[in-house]
């Protein structure tokens, strides 16, 4: 048993919703951060794991007005305004890394949800249910990805009393579609404004450094995907996924910048990984807890060299003019409007970064990525790209059929090899 | 279950928030469709069996069938919905196939994308039919409407579960004579009187069934039921822009499905249901992976029990093979009411 799997089951069970609204706490998980036994794969990882800490702590410890966003919900808006940005669907990422997605998901399905519904959202709810999540000042969603997050936070409003606010995203390429966003958006500025008491020039000073750091972030990110398209970098997908987080949840902060600087100048200086792996790219999120997809790829000299959610889709904004900047970088997401966008956004990165082959991971309950994946891996094969589906889960360990996906990744690794290498 | 149109001028539909008044303006036949629940796996080459089963059942049909593809309707309702137009205009590219769109908010800023979204959609179809879409042409087709939803209700008053989502059905189905003919009208007289609420079902499943078990169904809150003549859409306006706004106003202030963001709205007209019609429960009845209804029950659980209405939970695939062995839990329930 490894050390994750001992601490889990020592003390998980034992875990209160106080425990996480304790000074002590966070104290210690800062002090274990910064302990040379905390040895991140990258350098940049110790700026986005001390970011991360220290935004979750002010949430728990109410040192600020608690926004919950979905995936979506640009970070720039909800920092720019003085306020906590709280992602809950990846507070559930985090819950199942840790081995606790069950516990949590049972909990939500004992309240009456389905378990059909998306487990990213269930685990949530439970947390919300058990006392575990930081009471938020307003729960925001956007209309997309998906519809999970705009029904769960209802139910989670409720329990909190706290106000919902979704913001409807036209469909790409409408008249007016922009200029309804960014009105949509000065109307929630204003409401978060509200919330951290910011008014006049201060809400137009907040937000125009967090844009000018958020495109400080896009510059260093370009230069991130500028090397790993350029060279067989060492930056693997499964360590880039991790940085979802930054690239949604910390735009507009000066960890996000960092982040994205610390990773460009040391992928610089670590150079290329050689280039004779079978280059693949990662459709969806990951599995975040432990399983032997990732183990299986480097046995058979396969790497992920790109994946969906880790680039950026938009152009440097103006500091301004925010909200018609973040209107039109909520505009360009791949994932709102019909899935031929989504599709041919795979296409370019498949081609950009010259894969030899495509995994789409189908996490269970998700009907925009599972819904779209038939399309989009005909789209990919039309680009002579071979696609794989895999049916899992990326937060429900229990739903994850380690055989049946071993078996069948194997055998499109082995494929692909043969096409790489005929005999 | 087949809705699907025989030739003609005909349009197909499948979201009630589709705006039919400008399609009937625009000189098109809408026909509703409801797909084919017996063979919904066929569709699994394009869709993934963890999508609702309605989306993939009219998916299946159109697949089925060896044409002609009219031209398609679709509103981006919800992810399902969103993914049915996806993969229609994948495979049916030569056809009209067009996305409205639909905003989850009511209020100033939603009404306005909404009805740039009618204005779109009426240039479109006149671009398909040749017909312009009028202020006058769009105010006769809005009356017309009216003048159906009036007779729907005239027409479901007293009827049995079945019977009335029969009827509803063949509301949203074309009638060149304006009127559905042969069913309604009859009174099945008693039963324990319920409430339906849920997305969208097969009338010979769950429905037939809560009848066989006992129920009488006083109002059906569904998709494909009374939810779309509850409230007139009748819009205001001398010029088309005033109509459409006013359309849109109309549309979204109607019965809202879960997607809606006003959860407590909905939830307030359902208590509000069961009061006016004397309903003693509610049958929470839904197709599977439906995240609007997935999510909503608990809430919905929550404020019936606080108003001491006593709810069950159903749970179709539409084709309703089961519907037999869900009996027993609707004749216990039923018992508990009476």
């Amino acid at each position: 048993m490894g050390l994750v799997e001992s601490i889990r089951d020592r003390f998980a069970d034992r875990l209160e919703p106080s425990t996480f609204r304790s000074r002590f706490f966070w104290k210690t998980a800062e002090s274990l951060a910064r302990s040379p036994l905390n040895r991140p794969q990258w350098k940049a990882d110790r700026v986005s794991l001390s970011h991360f800490l220290a935004i979750t702590r002010d949430a728990y410890l109410g040192k600020g007005p608690v926004v919950w966003c979905n995936l979506l919900v640009p970070s720039e808006l909800v920092l720019g305004l003085g306020c906590i940005p709280f992602y809950p669907e990846m507070a559930a990422a985090v819950v199942a890394s840790a081995g606790m997605g069950p516990r949590f998901i049972d909990r939500a399905t004992e309240a009456g949800f389905s378990p059909d519904a998306c487990s990213f959202h269930r685990c949530t709810l439970g947390l919300s249910l058990e006392g575990f999540m930081p009471e938020p000042a307003m729960l925001l969603a956007v209309n997309y990805p998906c519809d999970s997050a705009p029904l769960s936070f209802a139910f989670c409003a409720d329990i909190f009393g706290a106000p919902q606010v979704t913001v409807d995203i036209p469909l790409p390429g409408r008249r007016d579609g922009r200029r309804l966003l960014a009105a949509q958006l000065g109307e929630t500025a204003a409401r978060l404004a509200s919330f951290s008491g910011r008014r006049g020039h201060e809400i137009e000073r907040g937000l125009a450094k967090a844009i000018d750091l958020s495109n400080q972030a896009l510059h260093h990110l370009h230069e991130v995907e500028q090397i790993r398209k350029r060279d067989d970098c060492t930056l693997d997908g499964v360590d880039a996924m991790g940085g979802i987080s930054v690239l949604y949840g910390s735009l507009g902060s000066r960890a996000g910048a960092d982040f994205y600087r610390l990773l460009a100048r040391e992928l610089r200086e670590r150079g290329c990984a050689g280039g004779d792996s079978i280059r693949l790219m990662w459709m969806h999120i990951k599995p975040w807890y432990r399983q032997g997809i990732f183990g299986t790829l480097a046995r058979h000299g396969a790497r992920l060299v790109c994946e969906e959610y880790t680039h950026a889709t938009w152009g440097t904004m103006d500091p301004r003019d925010p909200y018609d900047s973040l209107a039109a970088k909520l505009e360009s997401h791949f994932l709102v409007g019909p899935v031929e966008r989504r599709a041919s956004h795979l296409a370019t990165l498949a081609e950009e970064y010259r894969v030899d082959g495509a995994i789409h991971y189908n996490h269970w309950g998700c009907r925009q990525s599972c819904g779209g994946a038939a399309l989009v891996k005909q789209a990919l094969q039309a680009r002579g790209v071979p696609t794989l589906i895999l049916d899992g889960d990326c937060v429900d360990e229990r739903e994850y059929q380690e055989g049946q996906i071993s078996t069948r990744l194997e055998a499109f690794l082995e494929s692909l090899d043969s096409r790489a290498r005929p005999a | 279950m087949s809705g699907a149109p025989a030739g003609g001028d005909l349009v197909s539909w499948f979201c009630t928030y589709t705006p039919l008044e400008i399609l009937d303006a625009a000189g098109l036949v809408p026909a509703r469709r409801f797909g084919d629940p017996a063979s919904l796996e066929s569709s699994d080459t394009l869709l993934h069996p963890a999508i609702c089963p309605y989306v993939r059942a009219c998916l299946a049909e159109e697949m089925a069938g060896g044409g002609p593809h009219h031209p398609a309707v679709f509103v981006n309702s919800c992810d399902g919905m969103r993914r049915l137009y996806d993969a229609w205009k994948d495979r049916f590219r030569d056809d009209l196939v067009y996305l409205v769109d639909l905003p989850r908010n009511t209020g100033a800023g939603a009404e306005r994308l909404l009805s740039l979204e009618f204005c779109r959609l009426a240039r479109a179809l006149a671009g398909l039919t040749g017909t312009e879409v009028t202020a006058e042409g769009l105010q006769e087709a809005a009356h017309a409407r009216e003048e159906r939803r009036l007779a729907y209700l005239a027409a479901a008053d007293g009827t049995s579960g079945e019977t009335r989502l029969r009827l509803a059905m063949g509301f949203h189905a074309p009638a060149p004579d304006g009127m559905p003919a042969g069913l309604g009208g009859e009174d099945e007289g008693g039963g324990v009187p319920v409430v339906l609420t849920g997305n969208l079902l097969n009338p010979a499943g769950l429905v037939a069934g809560l009848d066989r078990a006992g129920a009488r169904v006083a109002w059906i809150d569904l998709c494909n039921g009374d939810r779309a003549f509850a409230t007139s859409t009748l819009p205001e306006g001398e010029d088309l822009d005033g109509l459409f706004a006013s359309l849109a106003r109309k549309y979204l202030e109607r019965h809202p499905c879960a997607r809606m963001a006003d959860a407590g709205r909905r939830h307030d007209l359902l208590v509000e249901a069961v009061r006016e019609t004397g309903a003693r429960g509610v049958v929470y009845a839904s197709l599977k992976f439906c995240d609007a209804y997935l999510y909503d029950f608990p809430a919905v659980q929550e404020k019936l029990g606080s108003e001491g209405i006593p709810v069950l939970r159903l749970e179709s695939d539409y084709a309703d093979g089961h519907a037999g062995q869900v009996l027993t839990r609707v004749e216990a329930f039923l018992e508990m009411l009476d």
